[in-house]
């Protein structure tokens, strides 16, 4: 088995997802190597103990089909027959592209695998991780999109051990790039997460959980529907379309529980909800449920703090 | 111009999803996926300024058909429908293989599409018809503003979010809340029921992924925690303040 890890360079790094594939990947003692996708003009990101291929791409073009191309290249030059990347936006498309290419199906929102028999095995998560869903892969080159946080991530000494493609342009045009300010503890690696939901009645209201979350020094996150409702930015999503986290202790005011919330943070260590309707899904994987008004709880609460 | 929407349609999903030999069970009656909708709205709204024809395009069962019923109620003005026992469980490669060969029957200039299914969400299927039509793909899309020159689609990043001027021809798919889908109205109900449904053989289209996936097994876990629940009568805050200091949090 040949593996191919696809990660993006964001600010200079290594994408998150991919320290914690070549983790998994080590411990199945499959030899691999990276490509990595960014705007960066020399970021660290290489290392002695594996080959990679940077391709460098202008920030200003929509690139991936052709960097899908060169991904292509590798494959076959160096016979890989596993590629693997981390759900993100950028490696989603990336590997959609190489899937039609190399006619093989991708597995998309994979947990774990395994190699059984010189053949691939995955684990998904299904029905906000009641089941688990496995699936043998069939195909000469197989393709799997992993779930951020389903590993630990490997800390690894980078420099700048890579080979260094520049990638032509496309033919679309990307202007206004915007940067969303990132301020505080961030949701992929805090210790604690404070959530909000609809429950939370106003957006004005968000005054309040951004005063707890100060005072326990954590990130802050909410559920589609205040994303979608415009209170929080995107980026601020936790669940199945948004982020997974995995913190030592996850508050939930105000948060139903669809399962699709569900399996971004089923996973902390605790979880503490407060929700006014005792049948809400949330308190079936909570540690401690406080069936109750959010809008009184809370300021008691950092009162008391 | 010609715009092609895919739509599915899925198992009401305010009931847990149930599988059969590793298939999602699909019942009679399923209904149009709300992820959907956006990608109809924004065909709708381009259709508007450019007096675009909008196609249907769907695969799967056909049941009742409610599902393609309710997008057509939406404003669109027909449907092309792929359904055929052998795609039952179908991976997401042959999905976009089938809809991008309507796609092509369709003369679509722009093929719309959700960001990923509610039942199923592998997540890939429009990029993957983008690449077996060799168009730009224009993902996640965010925001859409259409004036006097050009459409001007906002994508969603990893960082934040960017810009491009829609191609005259390519694939784009909507996140949620990308656009707001209109509710029909008794007219546009009663309308739809007139549209075209045309139903095309599977043997018409050259298929050409194949079932690389395997289906083993579904193994129950025991996920449910149950764990301390407390009503709180004024000073429910105090076992999350004890919490805290266990946690040594606080
Ligand atoms: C394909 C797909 C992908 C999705 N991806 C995601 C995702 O990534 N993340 C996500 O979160 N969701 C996702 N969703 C949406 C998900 O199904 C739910 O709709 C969403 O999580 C609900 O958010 P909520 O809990 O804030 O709102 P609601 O479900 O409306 O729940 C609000 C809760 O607040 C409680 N409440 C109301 N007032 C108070 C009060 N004063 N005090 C205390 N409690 C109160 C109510 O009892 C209720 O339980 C997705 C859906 C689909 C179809």
């Amino acid at each position: 088995m040949k593996a191919l890890i696809i990660s993006e360079v964001i600010d200079g790094k290594l994408g998150l997802g991919s320290l914690e594939i070549i983790s998994k990947v080590r411990n199945l003692n499959i030899e691999f190597q990276l490509v990595t996708v960014g705007v960066d003009d020399v970021p660290t990101i290489g290392s002695d103990s594996f080959k990679q291929t940077y391709l460098k791409r202008s920030s200003n073009s929509l690139q991936y089909n052709k960097v899908a191309d060169y991904i292509n290249n590798i494959i076959q030059n160096e016979q890989v027959n596993l590629v693997l990347a981390s759900s993100t936006y950028q490696c989603r498309d990336i590997i959609s592209f190489l899937s039609v290419d190399f006619n093989s199906s991708p597995v998309s929102n994979v947990i774990d695998f395994s190699i059984e028999n010189h053949k691939v095995q995955t684990v998904n998560s299904i029905n906000g991780g009641n089941q688990l869903y496995k699936t043998e892969v069939d195909s000469e080159v197989s393709f799997l999109l992993i779930r951020p946080k389903s590993f630990e991530a490997v800390d690894i000494e980078l420099n700048s051990n890579y080979i260094s493609i520049d990638v032509e342009d496309g033919i679309t045009k990307i202007y206004d790039i915007h940067k969303e300010e990132k301020k505080g503890p961030q949701l992929e690696d805090s210790k604690v997460v404070v959530s909000a939901g609809r429950g939370m009645v106003d957006v004005s209201n968000l005054s309040i959980i951004n005063e707890l979350a100060s005072k326990l020094n954590a990130a802050v996150g909410g559920t589609r529907a205040i994303v979608d409702a415009g209170w929080m930015p995107y980026s601020q999503q936790v669940g199945q379309t948004g982020k997974t986290v995995k913190p030592d202790l996850y508050i939930a005011c105000g948060i139903s529980g669809a399962t699709q919330h569900q399996v971004g943070m089923k996973d902390s260590k605790f979880i503490i909800a407060i929700n006014k309707d005792e049948e809400a899904p949330i308190f079936q994987i909570s540690d401690l449920g406080i069936v109750g008004d959010t809008l009184n709880i809370l300021p008691k609460l950092i009162e008391s703090i | 111009m010609k715009i092609a929407v895919c739509a599915k349609q899925i198992p009401d999903p305010a009931i847990e999803i149930s599988y059969e030999k590793g298939h999602i069970k699909r019942p009679e009656e399923q209904v149009l996926d709300d992820t959907d909708r956006y990608g109809i709205e924004l065909a709708l709204q381009l259709k508007e300024k450019f007096d675009a024809e909008v196609t249907i395009l769907s695969m799967g069962p056909k049941g009742t058909l409610k599902g393609v019923q309710q997008a057509l109620q939406m404003g669109a003005d027909k449907a092309m429908i792929v359904s055929d026992e052998n795609l039952s469980g179908a991976n997401s490669l042959t999905t976009s293989n089938v809809l991008s060969e309507l796609a092509k029957l369709s003369e679509a200039d722009l093929i719309i599409l959700g960001t990923e299914s509610t039942d199923g969400y592998s997540g890939t299927v429009p990029q993957q018809i983008s690449r077996y039509l060799n168009l730009d793909c224009i993902s996640y899309v965010k925001a859409v503003e259409v004036n006097s020159e050009k459409v001007i689609l906002t994508r969603q990043t990893i960082e934040g979010s960017e810009k491009v001027d829609m191609p005259d021809k390519c694939v784009i798919s909507v996140t949620a809340g990308g656009v707001e889908p209109r509710y029909p109205n008794f007219k546009d109900i009663m309308a739809a029921k007139s549209k075209s449904i045309q139903e095309i053989p599977l043997n018409n289209l050259n298929l050409t992924a194949k079932n690389n996936l395997k289906f083993i097994d579904i193994e129950e876990v025991e996920s449910s925690k149950n764990g301390q629940k407390v009503i709180d009568d004024g000073e429910a805050h105090k076992f999350i303040i004890e919490k805290l200091k266990e946690l040594k949090i606080l």
